[in-house]
């Protein structure tokens, strides 16, 4: 268990950190929630609700939710931010015709005060597939450099085959775990 | 709760581990009109009884499966799920046990209590009406012993939505001799589930279990 070694930095730090994975429907949020954990990636359908990954360790625990990305959910995201720490957002890289409503997205939820204390991790999902766009191609599409609100990054990944997957969420349990340790 | 104490000593008394938290019976909270969160939190065993009536999950909450899996081999140990069109085949039959489908019993070998650490997911479908907090509480005993609770609020359920949780954690540290009680006394591990809805107490499960598989 990997994500269970990224882990233990946060221990007696905090005692529940809640992540938030959104994006818009397909961008791949139930894929990359299920490879975390090595689970079985073959029969994945549209989310019709929540997933939720809750780990405990030490008496501290991670609960990661994966909320359905399909336009007739979005309206019940809102029920969803209350105490996230990190929000992961997950594009689909080679989906250029929806990166104008995929940055409008994003955009609208960072306004949300709910999740103003939230650290950024902008996954570019897919990035492998012929015709993709680079990380640093959706970082411009998505105006991320406009962003001065909240600390952010933006990682390529795979879902499929996992690669960056755990080094994105590292780098966003760092920059938790180091805003909590701050605030002390 | 220092008055409720002083009331009546019979039936509270306060655990010397926990702050200040006072123990209540079974018999007192079915005198309740609901049973809160807090209520069953305070239950020190598991009950004979369910507290609360199939009819008051007025949010047609459906669980349609259950898996354990063992996050080390990541091999799925258990896994139950209710057919789509159950629902059908069972309002057509007479006489339907109204308990039917809120006990599930376990059999495992034990092999089972070796384990480290350990996925537990539920699914879960929600009816027509938004459900506001939805909450649970997992309390597991052998005997009267206390092993582990999990209490987790899910929060807001989207209408129509089927959602799951997967509860990954590392199995309590137990004596080499309670295992061994464990493993020749089936059954006797048994597990309470309570949900809530806006901290009502809305459906009651119960779980049994044994670990002598194969011996």
């Amino acid at each position: 268990m990997v994500l269970l070694q990224i882990l233990r930095k946060l221990k007696q730090k905090e005692k529940e950190v809640r992540i938030l994975m959104l994006g818009l429907d397909n961008a791949g949020k139930t894929t990359i929630w299920k490879k975390f954990n090595g689970e079985d990636i073959n029969t994945i359908s549209p989310t019709l609700g929540f997933n939720i990954k809750s780990l405990d360790h030490n008496g501290f625990q991670l609960n990661i939710w994966d909320v359905g990305g399909q336009k007739s959910l979005r309206s019940y995201w809102r029920n969803y931010f209350e105490s996230t720490d990190g929000l992961v957002w997950v594009v689909d890289s080679a989906d250029k015709m929806r990166l104008e409503d995929c940055k409008s997205e994003l955009h609208k939820l960072l306004q949300e005060e709910r999740l103003s204390g939230a650290t950024l991790l902008v996954f570019a999902n897919k990035c492998d597939l012929p015709g993709a766009l680079s990380a640093q191609e959706i970082k411009d599409a998505l105006n991320l450099d406009e962003i001065k609100t909240h600390h952010w990054q933006i990682v390529w990944c795979s879902a499929m085959t996992g690669e960056n997957l755990l080094d994105g969420i590292d780098w966003m349990i760092t920059d938790i775990a180091s805003r909590i340790f701050t605030l002390d | 709760m220092t008055s409720v104490v002083s009331k009546s000593k019979e039936n509270f008394y306060r655990q010397s581990k926990s702050k200040g938290d006072v123990v209540v019976t079974e018999e007192q909270l079915l005198k309740k009109e609901y049973v809160s969160p807090d209520d069953v939190l305070r239950l020190n065993k598991v009950t004979e009884n369910y507290l609360c009536k199939p009819e008051e999950n007025i949010y047609e909450i459906d669980f349609t499966r259950f898996k354990i899996r063992d996050m080390k081999t990541n091999t799925v140990l258990f896994e139950i799920a209710k057919p789509t069109d159950l629902r059908d085949c069972q309002e057509s039959e007479e006489d339907v046990d109204p308990n039917a489908g809120r006990f599930v019993r376990y059999q495992f070998t034990p092999q089972f209590l070796r384990l480290k650490i350990v996925g537990a997911t539920v699914e879960f479908t929600v009816g027509k009406r938004p459900v506001e907090s939805f909450r649970m509480i997992e309390k597991h005993y052998f005997r009267d012993r206390l092993l582990k609770t999990f209490d987790f609020e899910f929060g807001f359920c989207i209408p129509y939505s089927r959602n799951t949780c997967e509860h990954i954690y590392e199995f309590p540290p137990l004596p080499e001799d309670l295992v061994n009680e464990m493993i020749t006394s089936p059954f006797e591990t048994r597990s309470d589930s309570f949900y809530f809805v806006d901290n009502k107490l809305i459906m009651h499960n119960k779980a049994d279990y044994a670990y002598n598989g194969g011996l």
